[in-house]
């Protein structure tokens, strides 16, 4: 395959422009915000290309670039993308310019810093979707903790500091066990390879032909750095903290893009690595997804915090991925990244949402609110829609995603048991209940707090800027998926092909 | 009359590493300590001399006992001008007292 | 002894040389220019360079120097050069360089500028005393140069006489010290008993037919390990460090973090190997001889050294002292290196210390730079300086982070490639305690960067401007930590090539 640059540059956009940022006057956070937004939509549009020039006929990596980096540990620089990697790095970049465009009221100060580490993490997220090496994937999963610890920090909330550290430490445990198992499969593919590598294509290889036993401390090793993120029960307890905390912008791409690098990984690593312990193991971690579904929403449905409900809620939805990613059907795993994706975009907006009244009124009690319907109609219907996608409603993306995975965990020859279809549908009607409750007391009724009154003015055109766009895409994935659908299907199909072999000889 | 072997040598030395160590555990007055440190380096430097003596092994050992005890007296001017310090700044050398530094 | 063989051996001992004549002139100039003293530091430098000129020169070159005279014996001198020696030595001498140009801008060191003539000349006492434990292998010859390090050192550690904490620093090291290096010597006295020499390589074949009491043997090798454990602050002879490190001046303390810790390290892994290696295998792994078990030994030690002063660091306030604990978990991660056995663990050691003489050095130099202005080295008085003097703080978070070992800095590398000798050698438990201590240190180190850049200051603190000089070093330590972060093939090349321990 001919090399191809286009990632590398699609990488380097964000780090450039952050880069240049640094040496802007602090004074100016005007031209930094603008040129912010520009660099990001400079990276949405690079990633457009790489969409159009996309062969969904093919199941290889594409766009491979590849340069020998270091040569004692036999490391390169390789990127290349799939059809799951290019959907979720088109979520990245569709998602960072609209956080930044969010933030230019809610963030007043340190402009510079806020937009410099926003590029950066943009550009480590970019690249944890695209690597084809374990070790360039480390970097870039690594290098996220930083900014990503300095936005909650610094722009948080009260709890800001609690939180930034408990997220930090939470997932800097994980991924260190990670590291050491990259290390141990390198060290073990050393063997039959010839030489230490890290090369994820010839891991593939390699993976499946460890022992047993050590499979399995390898898999729980990936699964532990994966479900802290994800966050898998019983790992969750950083999450509200962190999305409570966190500004908007850092809340939207916490939800949107960061959650999804764990069930990325699983997909991308945990499957196809190691397979037999995947599918031996599968029951089990499904077991743990659905109790994260009907726990999440439980809890959901009794805060009196919107963001907070809006966190669990998360911890819900991706227990509907992770049940969908070990369902191994080709109907549960394809329903699992449609799912990433709604996510993404769903609590993205819920997340954009709340964080636009609370710009205006400082509170995000949902007894504080009532009656707002009369008060700011247009952001209540947006916030319907957004609602009823995270729902699943029928029409919209969510259900899509939703249904998919529900129908596969119940062909699923791996779990072998529809009692898991039942309780994860039990969880979409939890959904219903929470998301509409809140809706109902938050919207209608009469107002009863009047300060409300004066301060709450309806959406503005910055606001609508960014919330269309995502809706365009939820009511796009809810009536046409095939658009999406068709570009993970043989990315899917070949990750399965690989469990595949291994999942018929212990299922029959 | 006892014939003075090697073992006799060792003996000696070994009551005086565990006289140094005593000291060295027990004594609160720096002196004291520095005292101690003394008496092990003896105790090897009788050692040196016995094993040298009475393993055949020629001068080495011997010459190895001049070199530390000239160490020695580096070593003891040097801590005594640090005690002498601390004498001046804190006007006592117990170590138990010269505590400044939080744990 | 033939002429022609002292000839030989000096010419091995050049940068040896270098300094000692370097130290005469440094004495000569301080008792010549009285007033003017500032020319003092640029002998040193000079004197310094000089010295790395000719360990550079040596890095091809091995031998052994002063040789026994013994006809059977030939071969083995009391001193060895080889590539392994010559890198510590590099590592010593740009630490040395840093330490000067420390000196040169450290407010303590300027307070005391009458007598800065007899600082440097201790600092070159220290920097002859480790030279001569890197490439020593004679066990009198290693107990001189730890006491010719450590006598200086000790006069150091108070040098200023500024507080009180300065006296009491130079007491409790030398406390410590003493006793340490009188156990040691002890067990050299044993060891010579048992076997009837010091040289190491002639205890090696000495030992290899079992006819020890192996009882008093381990005993003396515990007394030996406890003098050299004291030099590289391992647990349980670590008690000094804390005070020690808190109490002096930042230019010592920093000097003693990297430089007399990896002249100690220098000297541990040549003691173990020389001494105790029976053979290397195919794959690298060294084989000990067995009289004494030195992997477990270090094993423990090791864990043991790293989890105390990963939880100790926990709790400290003070900046400096929070330093000197995370410098003995920096020895515990160097040690699991050597507990390896193997030439991939020696390559991970070297490695690290490449990198920990960067980060560790240049976290030392914004505290004092820091400190110079604010008087202080609590954390708390950090609140709010990322944003009154963004540099400084942002190059301290990063030789923080650094330091956690969270790519893509340099302490990455470091840990990582510790991580693949562990993996390597089927030592993944190991592996894993390193990395649990690893998320236990992120936690101290967070803390300073959470005081710089979340909490609010009480009082405005104003901003700290750094002078043209300092800047530039600064930024001679942090650029590195970066570029060694991304591309590390020339430091890894370099510490492949230096691990020939002549022996054998």
């Amino acid at each position: 395959m001919e090399q191809n640059h286009l990632l590398t540059y699609l990488l380097l956009t964000p780090i450039a422009g952050s880069l240049l940022i640094l040496f802007l006057k602090e004074e100016n956070p005007k031209l930094i915000r603008w040129l912010g937004f520009l660099i990001s939509i400079a990276a949405f549009i690079i990633s457009l290309f790489v969409y159009f020039g996309f062969d969904a006929s093919a199941a290889d990596f594409q766009f491979q670039d590849k340069i020998l980096w270091i040569k004692s540990l036999n490391v390169s620089y390789f990127v290349g993308v799939d059809g799951i990697s290019l959907l979720l790095i088109l979520l990245t970049t569709f998602l960072t310019p609209l956080t930044l465009l969010s933030s230019w009221k809610a963030i007043e100060k340190k402009v510079k810093m806020f937009t410099f580490m926003m590029l950066f993490l943009e550009t480590g997220m970019i690249g944890v979707f695209m690597s084809l090496d374990m070790f360039l994937f480390y970097i870039f999963w690594e290098a996220m903790l930083i900014p990503m610890y300095f936005i909650i920090g610094i722009w948080g909330g009260e709890q800001r500091i609690y939180a930034s550290v408990k997220f930090f430490i939470y997932t800097m445990f994980g991924s260190l066990l990670m590291l050491v198992a990259i290390i141990w499969l390198a060290v073990y593919a050393s063997g039959p390879l010839g030489s230490f590598t890290t090369n994820l294509l010839d891991l593939y290889k390699v993976g499946p032909s460890v022992p047993r036993e050590i499979q399995s401390w390898m898999f729980f090793a990936f699964l532990l750095s994966f479900a802290i993120k994800v966050p898998i029960f019983p790992l969750h307890t950083w999450l509200p903290d962190a999305h409570v905390q966190a500004p908007t912008a850092g809340s939207v791409i916490l939800a949107g893009v960061l959650l999804k690098m764990g069930t990325y990984g699983i997909l991308r690593f945990c499957l196809p690595l190691f397979p037999q312990s995947a599918v031996y193991y599968a029951p089990f971690i499904s077991m743990l997804a659905i109790v994260g579904i009907i726990y999440g929403a439980l809890v959901a449905m009794v805060q009196p915090d919107m963001k907070k409900l809006v966190a669990y809620s998360s911890v819900a939805h991706l227990g509907f991925v992770v049940l969908g990613i070990f369902a191994m059907t080709e109907e549960a795993v394809q329903g699992a990244v449609i799912q990433m994706i709604n996510h993404g975009l769903s609590t993205g907006a819920l997340f954009l949402l709340v964080g636009v009244i609370y710009e205006r009124t400082h509170s995000r009690e949902i007894a504080y609110y009532g009656g707002i319907a009369k008060l700011i109609p247009v952001y209540c219907a947006v916030l319907m829609i957004t609602s009823l996608s995270s729902i699943g409603l029928p029409g919209l993306n969510g259900f899509i995603g939703e249904f998919l995975i529900l129908l596969g965990s119940f062909k699923s020859s791996v779990l072998n048991s529809w009692w898991f279809t039942v309780f994860a549908a039990s969880g979409v009607i939890f959904a219903a209940v929470y998301l509409l409750w809140m809706y109902q007391r938050v919207v209608f009724g009469t107002v009863k707090n009047p300060e409300l009154q004066n301060k709450l003015t309806d959406m503005t055109a910055r606001e609508l800027i960014v919330i269309v766009p995502i809706l365009i895409f939820i009511v796009w994935i809810g009536i046409y998926p095939s658009t999406f659908l068709d570009m993970t299907r043989l990315s899917t199909e070949k990750i399965l092909r690989s469990v595949g072999s291994f999942t018929l000889s212990l299922v029959k | 009359m006892i014939h003075v072997g090697l073992t006799h040598f060792l003996v000696v030395s070994a009551i005086l590493f565990s006289l140094g160590i005593y000291a060295i555990v027990t004594r609160k007055n720096a002196i004291m300590v520095l005292m101690g440190v003394e008496l092990i380096l003896n105790s090897a430097n009788i050692n040196f001399v016995a094993f040298s003596k009475f393993g055949n092994l020629g001068l080495g050992g011997q010459l190895i006992a001049l070199f530390i005890i000239i160490l020695a007296a580096a070593e003891a001017a040097v801590a005594l001008a640090i005690v002498l310090n601390i004498y001046k700044t804190f006007t006592n050398v117990n170590i138990d007292e010269i505590d400044n530094l939080k744990e | 002894m033939e002429l022609s063989n002292l000839s030989h051996s000096l010419n091995l001992l050049l940068p040896e040389l270098t300094l000692s004549i370097a130290l005469l002139v440094l004495v000569l100039f301080d008792l010549i220019f009285h007033h003017d003293k500032k020319i003092i530091s640029y002998v040193a430098l000079i004197g310094l360079l000089a010295t790395g000129f000719f360990v550079i020169n040596q890095f091809s070159l091995s031998g052994f120097a002063f040789s026994t005279g013994n006809e059977s014996y030939r071969n083995f001198g009391m001193i060895t050069i080889d590539s392994f020696g010559s890198f510590f030595k590099l590592i010593v001498i740009v630490a040395s360089v840093i330490i000067v140009f420390f000196s040169l801008s450290s407010d303590e060191i300027k307070k005391t500028s009458e007598r800065i003539g007899e600082y440097y000349a201790l600092i070159f006492g220290m920097i002859l005393g480790m030279l001569f434990m890197i490439s020593a292998t004679d066990l009198i010859l290693i107990y001189l140069s730890v006491e010719l390090l450590s006598l200086s050192s000790y006069v150091l550690a108070g040098f200023t006489k500024l507080r009180e904490r300065n006296s009491e620093a130079s007491l409790k090291y030398m406390i410590y010290g003493s006793v340490s290096s009188g156990l040691m010597l002890f067990g050299i006295s044993l060891v010579y008993g048992m076997t009837g020499t010091t040289n190491l390589y002639m205890i090696n074949s000495l030992i290899q037919i079992p006819h020890l009491n192996l009882f008093t043997f381990s005993f003396a090798m515990i007394l030996i390990f406890a003098g050299i454990g004291y030099k590289i602050s391992s647990a349980p002879f670590h008690f000094w460090t804390p005070d020690v490190y808190e109490g002096a001046p930042i230019t010592i303390t920093a000097f003693l973090s990297v430089a007399s810790k990896a002249a100690g390290f220098a000297l541990l892994i040549r003691f173990v190997k020389i001494t105790f290696v029976s053979y290397i295998d195919t794959s690298g792994f060294w084989q000990l001889i067995h009289v004494f078990d030195w992997k477990t030994l270090i094993v423990v030690i090791s864990i043991f050294t790293m989890t105390l002063g990963n939880f100790s660091a926990l709790w400290q306030d003070n900046l400096k002292r929070m330093l000197a604990y995370s410098s003995i978990a920096h020895a515990g991660y160097i040690m699991l290196g050597l507990a390896v056995l193997s030439n991939q663990g020696l390559t991970a050691m070297l490695i690290y210390f490449a990198v920990y003489l960067l980060m560790n050095l240049g976290a030392f130099l914004v505290v004092m730079l820091i400190a110079n202005k604010i008087n202080s080295e609590e954390i708390d008085d950090y609140d709010g300086l990322g944003y009154s003097s963004p540099f400084l703080a942002a190059s301290l978070a990063i030789f923080l982070i650094s330091l956690t070992g969270l790519p893509p800095t340099a302490g990455f590398i470091g840990k990582l490639y510790l991580f693949v000798a562990l993996v390597d050698a089927n030592m993944i438990g190991l592996a894993v305690v390193a990395l649990l201590n690893t998320v236990v240190s992120l936690y101290y180190y967070v803390r300073v960067l959470k005081h710089m850049y979340l909490t609010k200051p009480e009082t405005a603190i104003p901003e700290i401007k750094t002078s043209k000089p300092n800047t530039i070093l600064v930024l001679v330590l942090l650029i590195p930590i970066f570029i060694f972060g991304i591309y590390f093939t020339p430091l890894v090349d370099l510490a492949k090539g230096c691990i020939t321990i002549l022996g054998l």
